[in-house]
């Protein structure tokens, strides 16, 4: 199979694996496109996140940064509408029905359920970003000193990680 | 329709400017209509964001409305990330834009830290919810685990330990 029709694949298969959340995927997503196919290392992975993060929108996007550097402006397209298109039309079908099934106590049950799984997924996201975000003293420091600042609400999150860029710069992270 | 396409174009597609600018500011919907909606989008497969949007475009304006809700929160944000990525892989980095780039993505790992407990709080409210989360977590994380391997095994069990009937 060629390597678009992968990445498609890839991605579509992705975005079924989203649930509660983005973040949650970012493991599986890091194994498929750095470890598995190659499209990019692992340090472009991150950043690509970063980016995405910093753009607005569905932090998803990240699949088309992905999808740009393995096969150009195509290939982000793609990405996207692979890890878009199909569960978008899934949600327009379910929440045409939702309001007859949410009265049903499997649905509730499922409510329930999925929420402590997908925090698990979430915290095993934030994980993996860090094991190659954070590599030395300093990018530690900076992810410490970021998330008390964010906790305690003293500035707006895009204001922190612009900062926190301008000090890597200073300081050579 | 134009004018719901600019608000969500601009509030960087987050569920709480939704919240902010359909609920509190325009008073379209109510607040327990977008908690439904929001559920709903967290338990669907598929990116959250986008999920959410189609279902307040849906509640809203039909099918119509879930279309241009989906191009609203997608499509800026496309166009800034491929702008970016063209730099990115187009120049090559020089060393002072890739401490800066450090920078940002340790800073962006502390900010979804701080998220991810704010959201966990009101969930993990009982052992059952902290095991599974928990079980997840390790398997996914540094186990390394394949997601959607784990995602069906605990996700079964998860819906059977919540069945309904079982105490909360």
């Amino acid at each position: 199979m060629s390597d678009v029709v992968w990445m498609a694949w890839t991605f579509l298969w992705l975005s079924v694996l989203c649930v509660g959340g983005g973040v949650g995927v970012i493991p599986e997503m890091q194994r498929q496109v750095v470890a598995n196919h190659q499209w990019v290392t692992a340090r472009e992975f991150v950043d690509g996140y970063t980016l995405a993060q910093l753009t607005p929108g569905p932090n998803m996007l990240v699949a088309a940064f992905v999808g740009y550097r393995a096969h150009g402006v195509p290939g982000a397209l793609l990405a996207t509408v692979a890890m878009f298109l199909p569960t978008s039309l899934l949600t327009v079908v379910v929440a045409d029905r939702w309001q007859r099934w949410r009265g049903h106590g499997w649905a509730a049950a499922a409510e329930r359920a999925l929420a402590p799984v997908g925090m698990g997924l979430m915290a095993a996201g934030v994980y993996t970003l860090a094991d190659s975000a954070l590599h030395d003293a300093l990018t530690v420091a900076l992810a410490f000193v970021a998330a008390l600042t964010l906790a305690s609400r003293w500035a707006p999150p895009m204001l922190v990680v612009v900062l926190a860029g301008v000090t890597g710069w200073l300081l050579g992270a | 329709m134009f004018t719901w396409t600019g608000i969500l174009s601009i509030g960087g597609g987050r569920a709480a400017f939704f919240y902010e600018a359909l609920v509190v500011q325009r008073r379209w919907l109510r607040t327990d209509e977008f908690m439904q909606d929001y559920t709903l989008a967290q338990l669907l497969p598929g990116p959250n964001v986008s999920n959410l949007a189609i279902a307040l475009g849906h509640r809203l304006r039909g099918l119509g409305g879930a279309g241009w809700a989906l191009l609203a929160v997608i499509v800026p944000g496309l166009a800034v990330l491929l702008t970016l990525a063209t730099i990115y892989f187009g120049r090559g980095l020089a060393p002072a834009t890739v401490s800066l780039m450090h920078g940002m993505s340790a800073a962006v790992v502390g900010l979804l830290l701080v998220t991810s407990v704010r959201l966990m709080r009101p969930v993990l409210v009982n052992a059952r919810a902290v095991v599974i989360a928990a079980a997840t977590f390790a398997a996914v994380g540094p186990l390394r685990l394949n997601t959607a391997l784990v995602l069906l095994v605990s996700a079964a069990l998860s819906v059977w330990l919540h069945r309904p009937g079982s105490r909360a």
